[in-house]
């Protein structure tokens, strides 16, 4: 059996389904690749989807976000899913 | 489809020659339509919103494009503000139950359709001072009525529809807008019978409300409706349920838009589909309306042409939207569309038309009007087969 090295993400949670798909589209615009997933607990209490990023993507995608008005309303790191 | 005056009814195709109900609603409806409708029903059945696997999240996005398209097409700068209603009734008693408030007092033109008039009773009897400013009698609001009604008293809003389903009336929104936002009033607007038919752009109109079906102008399927809220106007939300998203554990309505107003499930292929219908109105609207306004010239013409018609609404070649309804000196409105049923295979509509207001304003309360609406589909060949049909049916 391989074992994996464990990969960190950026998770970004958004207040409604529409900002969040407003943000993947913004992102992969810009060319930050992201991937959405069930908003984790981590999120406290926020659900629906949020998107997964590589941590070398955040400054670049968090900046852009919050200049397209669409910022996160909660954000967390996280290890592998 | 039956052949135009075969008079064969059948059950199994109650499809009919000539269908010049689309005030009413659209039909046919674009293959683009169809097809979305399909392709919703078929690949992108998952509950939108609700999960993040791939069918879901397919659907979710589709509702997203939908909803950019239309706000592209109706001049809304963020789509968030466009909010997915199940009709525009339903739109239109959001727009209004959630913005008057005991106590409060507004100014509405005669010519408002149930879908206004019923609300506004229920909020008459809650305490709303509902003061109704007569149309003259080719259904139009004067400004200047409006204005000195508004000018009386403070008033919380001014409530007129973009365009009459009984005469066509065109009513003069810019006006009504400045002359509201002067005395600090909001405009609140029924637009069933603009959008799609008229260029709407929301935000030049200067509307802080703007309510419309999806199903009419816009050609997309029933069971949809639209409701734009200006970004400043903090309408109260009139249902509280899921929305998928935000935090679920509490027990109040997110605050932000548009989830605070569409609480449960949406109407996926409602959307879809109304969103396809969006994308080829962007691209041949204009097109559709040359042709809709040859139609409604040919029929106002050719209905006077006849022994015995008034047209009702602007006088021929003024501008309206593509209804035009007319009664007979002799022969009863409600016959008329009976037999253009019944011999000719040809749907349009008599009576009143959900709109018993109008029908007091132009004076046909008692006797209805005969309605006929044109749009996409809609030939000329359409046209004179319904002009010699009647013209047989009244002589
Ligand atoms: C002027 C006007 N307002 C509102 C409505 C209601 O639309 P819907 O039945 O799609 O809710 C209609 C439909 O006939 C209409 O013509």
């Amino acid at each position: 059996m391989s074992r994996r090295t464990p990969e960190s993400f950026v998770v970004l949670g958004f207040a409604t389904t529409h900002a969040a798909l407003a943000a993947e589209r913004l992102l992969l615009d810009i060319g930050v690749p992201v991937t959405p997933i069930p908003a984790p607990k981590g999120l406290g209490q926020l659900c629906g989807i949020a998107l997964r990023l590589a941590p070398a993507d955040a400054v670049r995608a968090e900046g852009a976000l919050a200049n397209a008005d669409i910022a996160p309303k909660a954000r967390t790191t996280m290890t592998d899913v | 489809m039956r052949s135009p005056a075969s008079g064969l009814q059948t059950a199994s195709d109650p499809r009919p020659a000539v269908y010049l109900d689309h005030a009413a609603t659209s039909w046919p409806k674009p293959s683009q339509v169809v097809d979305a409708v399909s392709r919703s029903l078929t690949e992108l059945g998952g509950n939108p919103g609700r999960g993040a696997y791939a069918m879901a999240l397919a659907a979710s996005r589709a509702i997203f494009d939908a909803r950019r398209s239309l706000a592209g097409l109706l001049g809304v700068p963020d789509s968030c503000d466009l909010l997915f209603q199940p009709s525009c009734t339903y739109a239109c008693n959001l727009m209004l139950k959630g913005s008057l408030r005991p106590g409060d007092r507004v100014v509405v033109g005669s010519m408002e359709h149930n879908a206004v008039a019923r609300p506004l009773a229920r909020l008459a009897e809650a305490g709303v001072e509902v003061v109704v400013v007569q149309a003259d009698p080719a259904g139009l609001v004067d400004p200047g009525d409006v204005e000195r009604e508004v000018r009386a008293a403070p008033t919380k809003a001014v409530i007129c529809q973009h365009a009459s389903n009984l005469t066509g009336t065109i009513q003069p929104l810019g006006d009504l807008a400045d002359i509201a936002h002067e005395y600090g009033s909001l405009l609140l607007v029924d637009g069933a019978q603009g959008a799609g038919h008229l260029d709407v752009d929301l935000a030049a109109l200067g509307a802080d409300a703007y309510a419309t079906s999806g199903h009419k102008g816009l050609l997309g399927p029933q069971g949809i409706g639209l409701l734009y809220v200006a970004s400043g106007l903090d309408l109260e939300e009139q249902a509280e349920g899921g929305t998928g998203a935000g935090a679920s554990e509490t027990l109040t309505m997110p605050t932000e838009r548009p989830d605070r107003y569409e609480a449960g499930t949406l109407n996926t292929p409602g959307i879809i589909g109304l969103g396809a219908a969006a994308q080829l109105l962007a691209a041949e609207g204009g097109a559709f309306r040359r042709m809709e306004a040859e139609l409604v010239r040919r029929l106002h013409e050719g209905l006077l042409e006849i022994d015995g018609f008034r047209v009702l609404g602007p006088p021929p070649g003024a501008p309206r939207v593509p209804v035009v309804s007319a009664v007979h000196d002799t022969v009863d409105a409600d016959r008329i569309a009976f037999e253009l049923d019944r011999r000719y295979d040809i749907a349009v509509r008599g009576g009143l038309h959900c709109a018993p207001w109008a029908h007091e304003t132009v004076g046909t309360l008692e006797c209805g009007a005969v309605r006929f609406g044109v749009g996409w589909g809609v030939t000329v060949e359409h046209v004179e087969t319904a002009l010699a049909a009647i013209a047989e049916i009244v002589t």
